[in-house]
């Protein structure tokens, strides 16, 4: 469906995107996660050929996708980051609009409105301005005008920034039937949970280099522990800390311990050794590591939104 | 205290980082305070307009006709022309009819001309004609004042030598000499004065009528004094306009072209703006990743802006012509054509700002900027001729002067298509200049980024 191959662009001395290859199978859905200036925005207008890269490729469905392609872009649909929508207008001649320009006939684009508006709620307020709507329900029509054609590869450049959560849901349940229909996305964010929630696959990106790329699971994976054990400091956590350590390393802060328990650990065990030095269980806490713990592990810094 | 300065501090900081209002607030004002400083003289000696051209076509050799071109050119607000240069570049004296020719095409507005019977031997006065183009009210009756002033102050001397041609017709011109020979020896016995330098004083005809004959030179209203009324019924002026005779509402025809430019420029300004308000919208994003190019995107405003100027032009003008009689549907053609060609070009200009401005607000200050100094040294509120000379040259680099060129010789002028075709190839090529820069510069912008 897709391949980037050594894609780079650079912005004077600053290298936004460096040497970036990706390949996606239809029907996949891939999330694109990293903090603000991590390169995913340049990214998305190189595979949408809204900027020219200075080296690398990319390929959808074969060709090569050029600011010139119009073959391409029939393929592809945008969800830009921003409300990319006519305020003046209502729904329907917005969508009218972005319909019309990628060659729609009447009565096709009549059909695909109708769907799309019902589709994410908003079917009784199509003959209401834009400017009338709020944010969430923005959003919503946001995504249906990149829809309308029929895209094969959907680009969703951050579509749920400042959304309420309802609307959110609502995007969220769309794009995943959508999904599930055979629509490709690339879904850019830097939120973890909804990249968790709605990627099968994910690429974690920063300072403009793929940092580590597959599912939730793959990514877990990088992580030299699944598990980690908390415990607070003071009293007999201390004291039982040399027989914890060989279920795997101990990390310490002001606030406590971290063990990150290796893998095929038995927690039985674990909690036997806490029992004997007579420290009390609800004390501690046991975590599962999350896709903010593999950007630490991948970039040694916290996860910067 | 210590909030108040350091609020302070933030604001001055802010406002000098604002590039568009330190402009609108020094260089806007100053731009325009020199403007009309120049129209209005405030920064010469002697106040008033300085250099308006005025043909002088002299068809007799009366002294009176030297005598009243030499008045003209110690008139400061005066430029005297005499000559023209012909297809070899030579110059050669100016004709009556090359006079007519030059105020039909709009080279010249004035004209004086002294014809063969300027003093004749059969009425006792002066005959002279004013060929003029009457098209901006204003130039028009600062000529009229300044030239009545310097007729009247030349009069007296023109009426003795037309009085002595007379006498001299009737009783000869030894009898004349012998009683002009009488009466300055009378004067000379009266007032103890050398008979032969009175006798040359009256020859040269300064010697007469007393202080009453030069009270015109301090009076810009001739009928506000008996002399000059008296002189004025002597001196006949043959008034002759040579174009716009036959326009119905001549105040409105004259400023409606200027107003609408004007207008249509701010109309244009503002809707260029849009183009940045899609951009922040990052509907330019959406747009381009359709199949959509660039080029759709700016020939689509080049097109709702040029057909937006169109609209609103004739609409100007028709309302021209409903609250003030203005004829517009009799030129409708012709005035349609040059319509077009200048909505093109104001869209040119607003094209130009979008090109070269960063952001909304700097777009809007900088056409504030530019269409108030094109409007201003480009004729809109003031006749050009009455700017200083550096300033006409710069005022025909403006869309302004040639679209009012256009509209004036559509409906002042009321002059066929085909004699508008260069001032509208002036607006079209001026239109190809700046498209062509501001495509230019569209490319290396980042308008669409």
């Amino acid at each position: 469906m897709l391949e980037i191959t050594s894609l780079t662009k650079r912005y004077g001395k600053l290298t936004a995107l460096d040497d970036v290859s990706l390949r996606l199978q239809p029907g996949e859905f891939l999330g694109l996660l990293g903090p603000n200036g991590a390169g995913k925005s340049t990214l998305m207008s190189l595979i949408s050929g809204l900027k020219r890269a200075d080296a690398g490729t990319v390929t959808i469905n074969g060709s090569i996708a050029t600011a010139a392609s119009s073959d391409v872009r029939q393929q592809l649909g945008f969800v830009p980051q921003n409300i990319a929508l006519y305020d003046e207008l209502t729904a329907e001649e917005n969508l009218q609009v972005f319909g019309q320009l990628f060659g729609l006939n009447r009565a096709t684009l009549k059909t695909r409105i109708d769907e799309g508006l019902t589709a994410v709620g908003l079917a009784d307020r199509r003959r209401d301005r834009i400017k009338t709507f709020s944010g969430g329900m923005k959003r919503r029509l946001n995504l249906i005008a990149a829809l309308l054609h029929r895209p094969k590869l959907l680009l969703c450049d951050e579509p749920t920034v400042g959304v309420d959560p309802q609307s959110r849901n609502a995007i969220f349940e769309f794009l995943q039937q959508r999904n599930a229909e055979g629509l490709t996305v690339i879904y850019s964010t830097h939120y973890m949970e909804e990249a968790t929630r709605l990627c099968s696959r994910i690429a974690i990106i920063d300072h403009g280099k793929i940092l580590a790329d597959g599912t939730h699971q793959d990514l877990l994976n990088h992580l030299p522990s699944r598990e980690q054990l908390f415990l607070p400091l003071g009293g007999p956590s201390t004291a039982a800390l040399p027989d914890l350590a060989r279920f795997g390393s101990i990390a310490s802060t002001d606030e406590g311990h971290t063990i990150g328990l290796t893998p095929g650990t038995l927690l039985s065990a674990v909690f036997t050794v806490l029992e004997s030095h007579h420290v009390p269980t609800s004390s501690c806490r046991l975590t599962r590591p999350g896709l903010e713990d593999v950007f630490l592990h991948l970039t040694g810094k916290a996860f910067r939104e | 205290m210590n909030s108040v300065l350091t609020l302070l501090r933030k604001d001055i900081r802010l406002f000098f980082r604002n590039k568009v209002a330190f402009s609108l607030t020094f260089i806007v004002p100053v731009v325009l305070i020199y403007v009309f400083g120049s129209v209005f003289g405030v920064n010469r000696s002697s106040s008033g307009p300085a250099g308006i051209p005025i043909a002088v076509v002299s068809q007799t050799d009366a002294r009176v006709a030297t005598s009243i071109t030499d008045g003209l050119r110690a008139e400061s607000s005066f430029r005297v022309i005499t000559t023209w240069a012909d297809e070899n570049d030579q110059q050669i004296p100016l004709t009556e009819e090359r006079v007519r020719a030059l105020i039909h095409d709009n080279k010249l507005r004035f004209a004086l001309v002294f014809p063969s019977d300027t003093i004749s031997d059969e009425s006792f006065g002066l005959k002279l004609k004013f060929l003029n183009n009457p098209r901006n009210e204003i130039e028009t009756q600062t000529v009229n004042g300044l030239l009545q002033k310097v007729i009247f102050t030349s009069a007296p001397t023109a009426l003795i030598d037309g009085l002595r041609k007379r006498a001299a017709n009737f009783i000869g011109t030894e009898a004349t000499d012998k009683f002009y020979s009488n009466l300055a020896n009378t004067i000379a016995d009266s007032f103890g004065l050398d008979p032969a330098a009175v006798k040359a004083d009256m020859d040269a005809g300064n010697l007469v009528m007393g202080p009453s004959a030069n009270a015109a030179e301090d009076e810009t209203a001739p009928s506000a004094n008996p002399a000059t009324d008296f002189i004025g019924e002597l001196i006949q002026i043959d008034n002759q306009q040579l174009a716009g005779a036959n326009v119905k509402s001549p105040g409105a025809t004259r400023v409606v072209g200027g107003w609408a430019i004007m207008f249509l420029l701010f109309s244009v300004s503002g809707a260029s703006t849009a183009l940045f308000e899609e951009k922040q919208a990052g509907i330019f994003h959406r747009l381009l990743a359709s199949p959509v190019r660039r080029s759709h995107i700016l020939w689509s405003k080049y097109l709702f802006n040029t057909l937006l100027g169109i609209v609103q032009l004739l609409v100007l003008f028709l309302a021209g012509q409903l609250m003030f009689g203005i004829e517009v549907v009799p030129h409708l053609p012709s005035l349609l054509v040059v319509v077009i060609v200048a909505s093109l070009a104001c869209t040119s200009f607003g094209m130009l700002l979008s090109s070269i401005a960063s952001n909304p607000a700097a777009a809007s200050g900088l056409a504030t900027f530019l269409i108030l100094t094109m409007s201003s040294i480009g004729g809109a509120w003031f006749p050009t001729s009455l700017m200083p000379e550096f300033i006409q040259s710069i005022s025909k680099l403006t869309l302004v002067y040639w679209s009012m060129e256009g509209f004036l010789a559509v409906l002042w002028a009321q002059k066929p298509l085909i004699e508008i075709l260069p001032t509208l190839g002036v607006l079209l090529a001026m239109a190809t200049v700046v498209s062509a820069f501001s495509l230019w510069r569209f490319n290396r912008g980042n308008l669409f980024d």
